[in-house]
């Protein structure tokens, strides 16, 4: 496989993940959040933005943080990187550099997605919220996902794909993660807190998954532990390691116990962390910093999946 | 033979359709549609125009979800727009296919004769068949190709002819030669795809000839132009995703089960081309580029280029790459050197050309060059080395001042114009959405024949392009045309 498609297949599944998150997040502390008339905007809205990384962009655009600038800044605005749209447009012109590469049925589902959400007028969804437009996102993105899992061959190229997904995936819920826990600790309101750990729960699906597992009220700690170390959620940060896991090895074939490159030494070494820390112990060293770590070493893997898979240095 | 004009059950499309004076493919005479269109005419007759207006929109959603889409540079973003695809076939009779067929091939064959000759013992120049002026100062004549050896003698692969009828005679006459990277042929058999799906029923009434096997054919033959014994590494290389063909680049890779690549992913080292791959290096046998000669190699031609593979003119003279179409063909396709492709036939296969040329003068000689300065308001003038519609001026089209900007450039630079009397194009019914019926539109028809060293191929049809912009002549898709499905009968109706 071309190194050209194969940073393609990668960053088409990263953006189309980003998008579907960004949209599940909306969707959810929107809806979720109107009942909470008392807490201030900032405290809804700041972790959204936190998480989408894209905190700073968002001051320079706006004066006041609300759920119509933030809806219009994480789904439309062009000049946003990390907005919906901007996904969508991005992994689409990912996927038309590889269309020969990928089934003619993936290409035409990510290129009808582009043109559907292309056709939503922003100020029209403002009026409305965000529901109609993130489900559209949402049930967009899994079918691309069947799409993909049913007409493309399983091979090397599928693994790069999954690799994207899921260390996206797992980026994303340690931001999301942290942008809450320290949302919590600027601006402690007990209750409301217990109320946006739901918010968060909700927004990964994973509210339902929660209950049967604890069975009590919503805790920081448990939906901590929930998100970052469960070991089967599919949007745990755990899981999805282990998903890049599989997937890198599945490209090199190398067998469990060991490593081929630098990508594969740090995956087994976050995922041992994640196996055996307790959410005591990670609670204990603070929140933010364990999972700061976690982005850094993430971000580590996906530059050392670039050198090892992506780039060739210039000849002499 | 004849039918009878009450055939339009249902009022609408063809209400007030007019002839206007041109060579039509479907009417004989006004209301009476020629024999192989008959059965077509009919099932179109029967259709309400808010029918037929619901089944166009269909084939357009078809083509925007699919993507087929090409890209437009004029408001410095690069928007893709769809190709416009109208839904009124043109049709061939067999008879005529044949004729036409067998003119193609006389053709591709003495281009191929002619560069493989300019290229090597230059035996026309030397017998002063065409001026060798004439030949060395065409812009895409390649002296760094002048006694390359190129697999199996081949550099004409791929040739995509444009042909046109005129409406004075009747006939089908070639208007220019495409013997560098052709375009178009993706939109065949995509338009051949979306035809059977939106007027199946129309499309029952004829034995139509298939287009599919175009991708096989080509692939085949570049498998044969590999220089290792081995099964070879057979690649497409493309300009990329900013290339107004990129779909169709990306279209035939997928048919063919190539590999699509860019300059950014190939390198040469010991003058042997490879492809990055996740891997490492991986040997290419043979390109089939659809990359312009001079961006192909920085170290030979433009050092500019972004797309260039630095080194592949040297591994491609060493015999170790084989490349489709072969570099240089820009001297066959020439416009000043179409007019001596009759000659060309003549000289090597010793036969009068099957298909007629279109009168050209040549602005190099001083007799031509008079009568075109005299008679520029009649005339279509064109520069010699360009395609795609530009540069060209249709003389009664245009107005004073620009006839006034062509005099002062032909006289500049004689050698880089040619000019031809305006062809009335002949013309098929097309979908008017602005009007909700059928108007005339001119048509041209451009196959594309492939050489595999013994014999032409060529799928049956083309493309047909179609001016649909009431009136105009010209019809790239550069310049607001669009296209039809061609159909070749099996037989004659």
């Amino acid at each position: 496989m071309l190194s050209r498609i194969a940073d393609s297949l990668f960053w088409l599944a990263r953006y189309i993940e980003r998008a579907e998150y960004t949209a599940r997040l909306l969707d959810v502390n929107f809806h979720m959040l109107l009942e909470q008339t008392q807490q201030t905007d900032l405290l809804r809205w700041n972790p959204l933005i936190v998480m989408a990384g894209e905190h700073e962009r968002y001051g320079q655009m706006y004066d006041e943080v609300n759920a119509k600038n933030v809806f219009e800044f994480l789904a439309f605005r062009e000049d946003n990187p990390s907005s919906i749209v901007q996904c969508i447009g991005k992994a689409r012109e990912n996927a038309r550099t590889i269309r020969d590469r990928i089934s003619r049925e993936m290409w035409e589902d990510i290129n009808g997605l582009y043109h559907a959400v292309g056709q939503f007028n922003p100020a029209d969804e403002m009026g409305t919220g965000p529901h109609r437009f993130c489900t559209k996102v949402k049930v967009g993105s899994h079918r691309f996902h069947g799409v993909t899992e049913a007409t493309l061959p399983h091979d090397e190229g599928w693994d790069f794909l999954r690799v994207g997904w899921s260390l996206e995936r797992a980026e994303m819920t340690a931001r999301l993660v942290d942008g809450q826990g320290r949302t919590m600790l600027e601006q402690p309101v007990p209750a409301a807190n217990n109320y946006q750990w739901m918010a968060v729960l909700k927004s990964v699906g994973a509210f339902e998954a929660y209950h049967r597992q604890y069975h009590s009220s919503i805790e920081a700690e448990k939906v901590a532990e929930m998100l970052i170390l469960h070991p089967l959620h599919p949007r745990s940060i755990r899981f999805s390691m282990g998903e890049v896991q599989s997937g890198l090895r599945g490209i090199s074939g190398t067998g469990a116990g060991s490593y081929a490159n630098e990508a594969e030494r740090l995956t087994g070494k976050v995922l041992e962390r994640l196996r055996y820390d307790t959410i005591g112990e990670i609670f204990e060293q603070g929140l933010h910093v364990y999972l700061k770590e976690l982005m850094g070493m993430s971000n580590a893997i996906g530059e050392d999946i670039a050198q090892t898979y992506f780039y060739y240095a210039a000849v002499a | 033979m004849s039918a009878n004009p009450a055939h339009t059950l249902v009022p609408g499309l063809f209400d007030h359709y007019d002839i206007g004076g041109f060579y039509d493919e479907m009417f004989a005479s006004p209301g009476v549609p020629r024999a192989h269109y008959l059965k077509f005419f009919q099932s179109l007759a029967a259709m309400a125009p808010a029918q037929f207006e619901e089944r166009r929109k269909l084939a357009d959603l078809s083509f925007l979800l699919q993507g087929i889409t090409f890209t437009v540079y004029n408001d410095g973003r690069g928007t893709e727009r769809l190709f416009p695809f109208d839904l009124i076939p043109r049709i061939l009779p067999w008879s005529e296919w044949d004729h036409v067929n067998r003119g193609l091939s006389q053709r591709v064959v003495a281009l191929n004769l002619f560069l493989k000759d300019v290229y090597g013992p230059q035996k026309i120049l030397k017998d002063r068949r065409i001026p060798r002026k004439l030949v060395y100062s065409c812009r895409n004549f390649r002296r760094e190709m002048i006694g390359v050896e190129v697999p199996r003698g081949i550099y004409t692969h791929i040739c995509g002819i444009d042909l046109v009828r005129d409406s004075k005679t009747g006939e089908l006459c070639v208007l220019e030669d495409n013997a560098r990277t052709p375009s178009g042929v993706s939109y065949v058999l995509e338009n051949r795809l979306v035809m059977t799906r939106t007027l199946p029923d129309a499309f029952q009434a004829y034995e139509v000839q298939p287009v599919g096997a175009y991708p096989v054919e080509l692939a085949r033959i570049l498998r044969s132009l590999s220089p290792r014994e081995q099964e070879g590494n057979i690649v497409l290389l493309t300009p990329g995703i900013f290339n107004s063909a990129y779909f169709e680049h990306s279209f035939l890779a997928q048919q063919m089960g190539i590999e699509l690549v860019e300059g950014r992913d190939l390198i040469v080292d010991g003058g042997v081309v490879y492809m990055k791959t996740i891997r490492g290096l991986t040997r290419v046998d043979v390109i089939y580029r659809r990359v312009d000669d001079e961006f192909l190699d920085s170290l030979s031609f433009r050092a500019d280029s972004l797309l260039s593979v630095p080194g592949l003119m040297a591994a491609y003279r060493a015999g170790n790459v084989a490349l489709a179409n072969a570099v240089g063909n820009g001297v066959a396709d020439d416009k000043a050197v179409y007019a001596f492709v009759p000659e060309f036939i003549r000289y090597y296969l010793g036969e009068e050309p099957i298909l007629r040329s279109v009168e050209t003068y040549l602005c190099s000689r001083s007799e031509d060059l008079r009568y075109v300065l005299e008679h520029l308001g009649e005339l279509v003038v064109k520069v010699t080395g360009e395609s795609g519609g530009y540069g060209m001026l249709i003389g009664p089209r245009a107005d004073k001042a620009r006839i006034e900007e062509f005099r002062q450039r032909i006289q500049a630079d004689p050698r880089n114009y040619i000019a031809q009397p305006v062809v009335p194009l002949s013309r098929v019914p097309s979908y008017d959405p602005s009007t909700g019926s059928m108007g005339g539109r001119h048509v041209d028809l451009r196959p594309y024949c492939l050489y595999d060293g013994e014999k032409v191929i060529i799928v049956p049809g083309g493309l047909t392009r179609v001016a649909l912009q009431r009136g105009s002549l010209v019809v790239n898709s550069s310049q607001g045309g669009g296209s039809k499905d061609t159909w070749v009968l099996l037989g004659d109706n």
